[in-house]
């Protein structure tokens, strides 16, 4: 399934590259996150809770980054599995500066799911998702003014 | 031949009478009994753990966590069941490739849903957490869940030792297609599918095994058409001696196919509690019953019917892609054959070719589904009749009515080699068109058309192949077995190895059984479903129920008025004595005595007639010598919304030629359920897999069984053309409503667009599907 879309953040674009890449930040701001820690290089171990219709599951799994050009663009690519199913998204995010102190993120990637999430949950996980993503620009933008 | 348009019986005749099913009090007042109401002492529950990838290798199951929560009896993976048998297919074609399937994986997964681990604990709720709690390492693999793309050069192979994903070639042809193409002034050609379906009974599958380590016996119940096949099978499969297996199919809330067939699960259960010693429980999930109990269809056709000028069919040429899916269950590869067999439909013309490819998906098995094999072959052939009437703008019944095989051609040998027993085809089309006013309903489509509606007559004409069959044409025997047992107060016990599961047998056969026997109907019950009770039979399936089972009632019932005879003869001191209405009496003197009294002085036995046993009893195996070929037509009237796409279906006529009916409340009941499933593959369901082999329709809310409110009247109206090939005439009418269904709701709705240009359009035929036709014809 495609995913794309873009979100505004009332930042400039080093510092919400560098938020966006930044553990502490991401662990607030990822809805239903409930841990993510550093593994290694642009790696990181994630837990996260997530609802789906009837379906709610704990999800672990990996966040990587990848092709990291400061501070235009880096590659997202998730994968988590869970009691419900499993997941895997891979992404492009691209950040341009809109004005001095606001930035657009777009993305632009492939999900797929498996399992039980896939057989009951599809039709919702494109709308699910899009929320998921507009929740946690919403929140990164609310914790603008922590962001260094 | 003769034919009659009503049913010609006497009054007092129970053959044909409209009487109530009796199995219905229990079902509809909630005192059934079916799997998952069975409580033993000691029951335990196992859940199953499942794969979530359509294709990976199984790199580490940990059984540990799950193993060491409390309540947690057993945990057993794919290395602890290998030795169980493989479960089986029982289908054999020429070439097959037969892929072994293990009971639980090992190694290697191959479709979403494949069974890893099972977990037992004394509470289902354990069981359940517990199943959470089992660690599968796997490493995902590509996969393929499209037929057509996993022919295609480079797709993944869904079983690495056939690259090429075939499991297996089929050719048949009859007469000479070429030189019928050759000689056709008009060829139609058309890719034609019929889309995966999920059976959808109310009742999923549920197993409880009961190993009793004493008697090193294994009891099964299961939810099953096939009790007596399951214990063979089951007991191959677990090694264990037939004698001592037993399986019990208490209630079936539903089979139509999909319980004819031998699962992992049923073995499973069975290991389980010998390991465990413990009865163990499983009941299938809404969700697993989707993604595990195999599918129906899955079919792409690509049809070509050739034609003369006039209309005269010359012959069809076939190239059928089977999705088989990942396994063969029991009869996966067998049933695009009847589709095959099935191919020159009712029409008389006699050059045929077919080429079958059954081919591997990273998907769930397909296999028997109501109509298997003949509903796709009728769709194909009905869509091809009217396509061709279409291109010869001829009227959809003129073209049938001038190809129909005529009354005086039966019995007629087909070029696949079939023998139809007997017909009168146009009679039920005769008799559709003249209750559906079809003059009437073309003047009203002009008039409709005329003020910019979409309006639509369409029908179909369908045959289909019964009666399961002669056991030379049948994997497992297709004969089926009844003992009637007089009890000394004379009242009757018939048992049936049939196994009817819904299609009424409990009421059809105590009324054969009191006509015969010239007793009331109460005074029978019949039982079924347990082979320590039962004598060995075969099931039901197929339209068979009746058509086989009912012929060797009706024969063991023959032995026993002989023998009834015989003690009349002996208590009247007489030669001359007539059986009738429950009394033999003598000719001469016009002494009597009831049955009753016979069957007392049969098991008192102070004095028995010459050369007699004592007691009241026969069993009879009756070997049919042919098919039975029902037929029938089914007019459609719809009419579409240019707006949304909807379909309304506005009026559907049903003529069906089952043979002699024995119940007509019951045929109609059975056409009217094969009509809604006919329906559900005509305008809702479908299963859908993405290009990972993930099942997307994996639950009621995403896969749309038709619903009572979707339902039309159906005017279900029958012609009786009796069946030479048995003694009561019948023919079956179990898939009959589904097999004639599908074809004439769509060729209904290509008629209603077919002033927009459409020609031809594939199912299900969803309003999305349907607005988009229509925007095509407009541009």
């Amino acid at each position: 399934m495609k995913i794309s879309g873009a979100h505004k953040l009332p930042l400039g674009r080093d510092r919400a590259f560098r938020a966006m890449q930044d553990p502490a930040v991401l662990a607030q701001c990822m809805p239903g996150c409930e841990s993510l820690d550093r593994t290694g290089e642009d790696e990181y171990a994630m837990r996260m809770k997530m609802a789906l219709a009837a379906v709610t599951g704990q999800f672990q799994g990996k966040v990587r980054i990848a092709d990291s050009a400061f501070p235009e663009s880096f590659r997202l690519i998730v994968e988590g599995s869970g009691k419900v199913g499993f997941m895997k998204g891979d992404g492009l995010v691209r950040l341009t500066e809109a004005a001095p102190d606001s930035t657009e993120v777009a993305f632009d990637g492939d999900v797929h799911v498996g399992g039980t999430i896939a057989s009951v949950g599809q039709r919702l996980i494109d709308g699910t998702a899009k929320l998921m993503i507009k929740r946690f620009f919403d929140k990164l933008a609310a914790k603008a003014a922590e962001v260094e | 031949m003769a034919t009659t348009t009503t049913t010609p019986t006497k009054t007092e005749s129970l053959i044909g009478k409209r009487l109530r099913r009796r199995e219905d009090p229990r079902l509809i007042t909630g005192n059934a009994t079916y799997v998952d109401d069975i409580q033993l002492p000691g029951m335990h529950y196992a859940c199953i753990v499942r794969s979530p990838h359509a294709a990976a290798n199984v790199k580490k199951v940990d059984i540990q966590a799950a193993a060491a929560m409390p309540g947690v009896v057993a945990v057993f993976t794919g290395e602890d069941t290998k030795d169980v048998g493989p479960v089986p297919c029982g289908a054999s074609l020429p070439g097959l490739r037969v892929p072994y399937h293990h009971i639980l994986a090992v190694g290697r997964v191959y479709f979403v849903g494949h069974p890893v681990a099972v977990v037992v604990a004394a509470d289902k709720y354990v069981a359940r957490d517990a199943a959470e709690a089992v660690e599968v390492e796997y490493e995902e693999l590509p996969a393929v869940a499209d037929p057509e793309k996993a022919l295609a050069e480079g797709a993944p192979a869904v079983h690495p030792e056939w690259p090429d994903n075939v499991s297996f070639n089929f050719h048949q042809e009859g007469g000479d297609c070429a030189a019928a193409f050759a000689e056709a002034d008009v060829v139609v050609k058309q890719r034609i599918t019929s889309q995966r379906l999920i059976p959808t009974p109310m009742e999923t599958r549920g197993v409880v095994a009961d190993w009793k380590t004493g008697d090193r016996s294994l009891i099964v119940y299961s939810s099953t058409q096939i009790p007596h096949l399951l214990r063979t099978l089951v007991a191959g499969m677990l090694a264990l001696p037939e004698h001592k297996t037993r399986v019990i199919t208490p209630e079936v809330g539903g089979g139509f196919g999909c319980k004819l067939n031998v699962y992992a699960e049923e073995a499973l259960m069975g290991f389980v509690s010998m390991k465990t010693g413990k009865p163990v429980k499983w009941i299938e999930s809404r969700r697993e019953n989707y993604l595990c109990t195999i599918h129906g269809r899955g079919h792409v056709d690509y049809f070509e019917i050739a034609a003369k000028n006039d209309g005269t069919i010359l012959g069809m040429k076939l190239k059928l892609i089977q999705d088989l899916g990942a396994y063969h269950q029991l009869l996966t590869p067998a049933i695009p054959t009847l589709s095959v067999l099935m191919m020159p439909g009712l029409y008389r013309f006699r050059n045929i070719t077919a080429d079958i490819v059954g081919v591997f998906t990273n998907c769930v098995p397909t296999d028997a589904y109501r109509g298997a094999g003949r509903r796709e072959a009728t769709h194909g052939i009905e869509r091809m009749v009217d396509l061709l009437a279409a291109e010869l703008k001829m009227d959809p019944a003129e073209i049938r009515l001038k190809n129909f095989i005529q009354p005086e051609e039966f019995p007629f040998a087909t070029a696949t080699g079939l023998t139809y027993d007997s017909g009168d085809y146009a009679l039920p089309l005769r008799k559709a068109l003249e209750i559906s006013d079809y003059t009437g309903l073309r003047a009203k489509q002009v008039e409709a058309r005329a003020a910019g509606r979409l309006m639509g007559v369409g029908m179909s004409t369908y045959g289909e192949i019964c009666a399961f069959g002669p056991s030379p044409a049948t994997p497992a025997g297709g004969w089926e077995s009844a003992t009637v047992k007089i009890e000394p107060s004379g009242k009757v016990t018939v048992l049936t190895g049939a196994s009817p599961h819904g299609q009424g047998e409990e009421t059809t056969f105590a009324q054969i059984a009191a006509e015969e026997l010239g007793i009331d109907v109460d005074d029978v019950v019949v039982l079924h479903g347990d082979t320590a009770i039962v004598q060995y039979g075969i099931g039901t399936f197929g339209s068979r129920g009746t058509a086989v089972g009912g012929p060797a009632l009706y024969y063991a019932l023959q032995e026993l008025k002989a023998k009834i005879k015989r003690f009349g003869e002996m208590m009247l001191d007489s030669s001359d004595v007539s059986f009738a209405g429950g009394v033999c009496v003598c000719n001469q003197t016009g002494r009597s005595c009831t049955l009753a009294e016979v069957a007392g002085a049969a098991h008192r036995a102070m004095k028995l007639p010459p050369k007699t046993e004592p007691g009241m009893q026969a069993t009879y195996f009756w070997e049919p010598p042919n098919f039975t070929f029902p037929f029938g037509a089914h007019i459609v009237v719809t009419e579409v919304d240019r707006d949304t796409g909807q379909i309304e279906v506005t009026r559907y006529v049903a003529v069906d030629d089952c043979g002699r009916i024995i119940n007509p409340l019951i045929v109609d009941g059975q056409v009217h359920g094969g009509v809604a499933q006919g329906l559900g593959q005509a305008l809702y369901e479908q299963a859908v897999y993405d290009d990972n082999g993930q099942l997307l329709s994996g639950e009621l809310t995403d896969y749309a069984v038709p619903k009572a409110t979707m339902m039309p009247w159906v005017e279900s109206h029958h012609t009786e053309t009796p069946s030479p090939v048995n003694p009561l005439g019948v023919k079956g009418v179990g898939e009959a409503g589904t097999i004639g269904c599908s074809p004439a709701v769509v060729n209904s709705v290509v008629d209603a667009l077919s002033q927009l240009g459409v020609r031809h359009l594939d199912m299900p035929l969803t309003p999305e599907k349907i607005w988009n036709a229509i925007q095509g014809g407009r541009a």
